[in-house]
This record gives structure tokens, C-alpha cells and sequence, in this order.
């Protein structure tokens, strides 16, 4: 009788238990409850200045809110505080938001350069309800860090400095210059190949004109006085005697005598000296030409064999230049 | 007939009484006229070769005035046409004009119906305006309704043309340049001649007056000479070959002009080279034609007969560019 009384009891107890609970939840929202923040570090012992990466990361329940609209504010860190110093803070990152939560996530590095055990103080969170402006915080657990130092055995002496220290060559950090030279010379190689097979254009044979411009000029003046034309064809005769002297002039002394007037021709030959200083005898036989060629002029016959023997006399003046120049005399020599 | 070496030397000795007026008009021409002897003499050798003149050259050159005294000097009938952008070819040639009181229409003549017709920025009428020029330049001859009229000789268009960049001008058609014997292109004076000039019309008595000293008669009679200038036939393929030039550059190892040239020489070019060739060996006393009388005119009768292409215009080449060429590879009889 008295076991089923304290199952009884027991049962009661239960129910009441159970109720009050039943009636906790039924008490307002709390932050803390839809509103959690983290502060985890990768490491809490570091030597002097090496690096701890602490995750910041806070969570909100959306299911708790009912629609309220909240800003939460990530802690402000100071760049120095406690022998502790902020070294980077990354962008927030919200990785991992759904439906039902909302996460925003933040990696902050922090080093220290004194040793001993320091502490990185609680971050402040801080949350703001757009909808009705209530506003609350919340913070994180504080995290120790241990620096420390090199340990130094003093009773030693002092080491001296290390010499630099030297790289090994290795054929493999320069495999692209290795093949970029590589390849060209192999093209360069490949080119004068192909510039020495190439196909060579036969080379013009130099004309070499068999008689020079003087031999020319003296043998046509030859043939015309052995045929004297002028007996049967006045104007053929002209027009050949003037032809054979300006063809001379063009050949010899690069005067484009074949395309000029007598005129103009008269003009071109005063640059050159040792056709000027026959001038006159050229003018007489030209001038004479053309009225034989162009006005039906009858020269006389004595005219005819005046003409050639000016036009001779020309051209024997410029023998000197129209030689080569190794027939040439030389002039002012003491030999 | 085959002119013999006699025939010949009586030409000259015509030629020599003949053309001593030509001195007589250089004289009064020069009253007024300072320098600028290129153009006059072009002048007279359009006046001698019966062949019309287009002068050209920037406002200020005296192109008018030496028309206008060349005019002076010979006695004969003279009007100016000063051709305007509102100017109707009934202007130039004349219209029918209905008389009331003979219930008829009556011819009423033109400015062209004289022996010379200034025509003055003659590229400052519309085509149509030029075009009329056309029937009497080449024709001598005019029709005014159902009549024909002849035009008295000598009959000479002297026309004047500012250059095509001027504001306000119009290109000359193909076919009315064509009609011109000589296009001059007129230069600046020298300093020289320029001093001249402004002390000449600043003088305190004025310009010096033109007296006729030629009658129309004694140049039709040099007109007939100049066609008796014995032209051999060395110097006809000369310009033969210079024409030809023109039209088949490259038979004339010429070939890097043929892009260049739209179309060459007509045989108008021809037949006004040969004349104007014979015109300026009468102003030289000559009564046969030589090389250098056919290079003297070639580039005035020649420049406005080759077309020049869009290319060639690109490289800013000339057809007296293109003459030179033509001038320096054929050769010379």
C-alpha cells in the first residue's frame, strides 16, 4: 500500500514538474534564445608574432522573430588593446543563411609581440530591431592566448651571423627559357635554311655594251662620210648626223638629248663643261639640222661635209672623258 | 601639194611683211598691259589660229583687261558678256520679241554678234548659260528660232575663269572646254612688273588710251599665212606621238600614267596643236614649223584635254604634271 502511494506521489510530482515547464514556454522571447554569437580561435598558444585566426560568427532564428525586422552589429576591435593586434578582418560572409536562420560569419586575425598569457576580452554583438527600435547586446566568452618566446640559453655565447645561403641550381626552375631559346633557334636555323635553298633568280648576265658611246659615235660619223647620204637624201643625212650626236650625249653624258629641242639640248650641255666649250660648233650643226629637217633646206654640198666635221670635231673634244679611266692621263703626277 | 625648200622661203619672206602687226599690237597692248607677255602672246596665237581662248587665273591678273585691249587695238566689233549665275542663253545668243505694231516677232541679236566677245567668269554661269556658247564657238554660227545667222568674221570668245576652288563656280563642261584652243593659266607679276603696274595706275594723266592699229582684214590675211606655215612631217608624228601619248601611255613605256588619265587628247588636240604650233612660228617670223613651237603650246592646248582620275587627283598629280612626263619620253624629231 505504501509503494503504490509513492508511485503516486511520484506521478504527481511529474505532472507538476512537467506543467511548470509547459508554462516556461509559454514566457516572452528572449534574445539569447533566436540570438547566438561565437567567438572561436583556431589556436590559443602562439609564439611571438605569429598569427591566431579567431571565427566570429553570429546566428539568428527567424523563426522566433515573427516577421521583426533586425540589424545585428558586428563587435568594434580596436587595431591594439590588451598586447594584442588586429592584423586583418575579413568581409562578412553569410554562408549558410536559410529559411529558418540568418548567419553572418567573419574571420579576424590577431598576433601578439609580448609573451605572456593575454587576454582577448569578450566582443560585444549587437542586436537592433528595426521594426519596434528595441536594441540589446550580447557577448562573447573571453579567449586566453598564450605567447611565447624563443627560449634562450643565456649561458652561451654569442653565435655569429649566418652567411647567405646559396641556392641550388636546378635545371628545372628555367625549363621555359631552356625551351624558348630552344625553339629559336630552331627557328632562326630553320629560316637561313630556307633562305639559303630558296630559289635563286638568275642573276641578269651585265650588259656590257661591246663598243663604248665614243666608238659608236666615231664609227656611225665614219660610215656616213664612206656613204655620204646627203647626195641622194638630204634630210636622211641631217637627221642621222644629228641622231648619231645625240645619242652621244645621252649615252655619254647622261643628257636626254633624244626627248629635247636644240634648244633645250643647248641649255642641258652648259653644266658640262667640255661640251660647252664646243658649243658653237654643236649649235651650227644642230641649227643647220633642224632647217634641213623641219624647212626643206637645201644645204650646200660643202655644208654637208662642214656638218660632219663639226660634228667629228665634237666629239674627238670629249675623247678624254668618253675613255675609261684607266686610259686615261694622269694629270699632276711628278713621274 | 609637196611645198619645196623655194615655196618655203616665199612664206618666210610673207610671213616676215605679214607679221609685222604683231609687234604693232604687242606695242599697244603693252600701253596697259605690264608684263604678263605669256598671256599676250597666247592671245595673239589664238587670235592668229582662229582658235578661242580660256584664260584663267585668280581675280586681279588683268586676264579682262588684256581682252578688253587686245579688242581696243584692232578695229573691230567688241562685247563683253559678263556672265552671272541668273544668266539665260538668251542673254548671250539673243530671243525673238514680238512686235505690236507689226503684229510679228522680230529677231532681237545677242552680245555674241561681234568679232570678239569677252566672256567674263564665264564659269560663273550654269551649264546651260555655257552650253549656248557651244553652237557659235565651234560653228560660227547662230540660230535664234527658225534662222540661222553667221557670225562675222574674225569671231574670237576670249573667256576668263577664276580657279574651280573659287566660291561660287561652276565646272565647265567637257565638250565647251574642248572648244577652246588654248586654256592659259595666268600667274602672279613680278616684283618688278608688279612696281610698274602701280605706278602706272597711279600715274597723274590715267591709264593710257588703245588706239586701233590692226584692221580685221590684215588678220584674216595672217589667218590664211599661218595656214601656209610648212609643217613637216617629222613634226606631225611629233605631235602625232604626243597626242597618242595621252591616250596609250603605256605604248610610250609610259605605263605608270595609265591609271592616271580618265581620257586623252581628242583629234581636235590634235589638229589645235599642229595650228597653234604654226600660229606661234608666225609670231616668231618663221614660216616652218620646229620641235620647239610645238612644245611652246603643247601644255596650253593640251592641259584641258586630259582627264585626270579620282587616283590622280587623290595624289594631287596635274595634267601638266602628266604633260611632262609625256613631253620627257617621246622623243624629239
Amino acid at each position: 500500500m505504501k509503494s503504490i502511494k509513492n508511485i503516486f506521489t511520484t506521478v504527481l510530482l511529474c505532472c507538476i514538474f512537467a506543467g511548470a515547464r509547459a508554462q516556461d514556454k509559454e514566457e516572452p522571447v528572449q534574445y539569447e534564445d533566436y540570438f547566438k554569437v561565437t567567438a572561436k580561435a583556431d589556436t590559443t598558444r602562439i609564439r611571438i608574432g605569429e598569427s591566431v585566426k579567431v571565427d566570429l560568427t553570429a546566428k539568428v532564428m527567424l523563426y522566433a522573430l515573427k516577421g521583426a525586422n533586425i540589424k545585428v552589429i558586428f563587435p568594434n576591435i580596436p587595431d591594439s588593446s590588451n598586447h594584442i593586434e588586429l592584423v586583418e578582418r575579413t568581409q562578412l560572409d553569410t554562408t549558410g543563411s536559410n529559411d529558418n536562420q540568418r548567419i553572418w560569419r567573419q574571420t579576424v586575425t590577431f598576433t601578439s609581440f609580448d609573451s605572456g598569457r593575454w587576454e582577448l576580452p569578450p566582443m560585444k554583438f549587437e542586436v537592433y530591431s528595426v521594426t519596434d527600435g528595441s536594441y540589446d547586446s550580447v557577448f562573447t566568452d573571453p579567449i586566453f592566448i598564450d605567447v611565447s618566446t624563443v627560449a634562450v640559453d643565456t649561458t652561451k655565447a654569442f653565435k655569429p651571423i649566418k652567411p647567405l645561403r646559396v641556392v641550388g641550381f636546378n635545371w628545372l626552375d628555367y625549363w621555359f627559357l631552356i625551351l624558348g631559346g630552344f625553339l629559336l633557334i630552331t627557328a632562326i636555323v630553320l629560316y637561313f635554311t630556307m633562305w639559303r635553298n630558296r630559289k635563286k633568280a638568275p642573276k641578269p648576265l651585265p650588259v656590257v655594251p661591246s663598243k663604248s658611246p665614243f666608238e659608236r659615235a666615231v664609227e656611225a660619223l665614219d660610215k656616213l662620210e664612206k656613204e655620204q647620204p646627203w647626195q641622194t637624201d638630204v634630210k636622211g643625212y641631217y637627221t642621222s648626223l644629228t641622231d648619231v650626236l645625240r645619242n652621244y650625249f645621252e649615252q655619254q653624258f647622261n643628257i636626254p638629248a633624244m626627248e629635247q629641242t636644240t634648244a633645250e639640248l643647248m641649255d642641258d650641255i652648259k653644266p658640262v663643261t667640255i661640251l660647252n666649250q664646243q658649243r658653237n660648233e654643236i649649235y651650227a650643226v644642230l641649227s643647220l639640222a633642224d632647217l634641213a629637217k623641219f624647212a626643206k633646206l637645201q644645204p650646200s654640198p660643202q655644208e654637208h661635209e662642214d656638218s660632219l666635221r663639226k660634228a667629228r670635231a665634237v666629239v674627238e673634244w670629249t675623247r678624254a672623258s668618253a675613255l675609261p679611266k684607266t686610259e686615261q692621263p694622269a694629270i699632276g703626277t711628278n713621274s | 601639194m609637196e611645198n619645196t625648200s623655194y615655196d618655203i622661203r616665199q612664206i618666210n619672206e610673207k610671213i616676215h611683211q605679214a607679221s609685222s602687226f604683231v609687234d604693232l599690237l604687242n606695242m599697244e597692248i603693252n600701253k596697259v598691259i605690264v608684263g604678263q607677255k605669256y598671256m599676250v602672246e597666247r592671245l595673239m596665237i589664238g587670235l592668229l589660229a582662229q582658235g578661242h581662248v580660256l584664260l584663267e587665273g585668280v581675280p586681279g591678273l588683268a586676264k579682262t583687261l588684256s581682252i578688253k585691249s587686245l579688242s581696243s587695238a584692232i578695229d573691230a566689233k567688241f562685247s563683253r558678256i559678263q556672265f552671272t549665275p541668273d544668266l539665260l542663253p538668251a542673254d548671250v545668243v539673243g530671243t525673238m520679241i514680238y512686235n505690236q505694231q507689226r503684229n510679228e516677232f522680230m529677231v532681237r541679236k545677242g552680245p555674241i554678234f561681234a568679232n570678239f566677245i569677252l566672256a567674263d567668269e564665264i564659269n560663273r554661269a550654269p551649264a546651260k548659260v555655257q552650253s549656248a556658247l557651244l553652237e557659235a564657238m565651234q560653228e560660227k554660227q547662230v540660230t535664234i528660232g527658225d534662222t540661222t545667222f553667221k557670225l562675222e568674221e574674225p569671231f574670237l570668245v576670249l573667256a576668263t575663269q577664276n580657279p574651280i576652288e573659287q566660291e561660287g563656280t561652276y565646272t565647265l563642261p567637257e565638250a565647251q572646254v574642248d572648244r577652246f584652243m588654248l586654256k592659259v593659266v595666268i600667274g602672279y607679276p613680278t616684283k618688278e612688273e608688279e612696281r610698274h603696274i602701280i605706278r602706272q595706275n597711279l600715274a597723274p594723266e590715267g591709264q593710257a588710251k588703245i588706239s586701233p592699229v590692226v584692221r580685221p582684214e590684215e588678220i584674216l590675211e595672217a589667218r590664211k599665212l599661218v595656214r601656209q606655215v610648212y609643217m613637216d612631217e617629222k613634226i606631225e608624228q611629233y605631235i602625232l606621238d604626243v597626242v597618242f601619248a595621252t591616250r596609250n601611255p603605256e605604248d610610250y613605256k609610259l605605263g605608270k600614267l595609265k591609271p592616271l588619265i580618265a581620257y586623252g587628247g581628242s583629234p581636235r588636240a590634235s589638229i589645235n596643236l599642229a595650228l597653234a604650233s604654226k600660229a606661234y612660228a608666225f609670231t616668231k617670223r618663221r614660216g616652218y614649223v620646229i620641235p620647239e613651237d610645238v612644245r611652246s603650246v603643247c601644255f596650253d592646248v593640251m592641259r584641258h584635254r586630259v582627264g585626270l582620275t579620282y587616283e590622280a587627283e587623290a595624289e594631287n598629280v596635274t595634267s601638266e604634271n602628266i604633260l611632262s612626263e609625256i613631253l620627257n619620253a617621246v622623243e624629239v624629231p
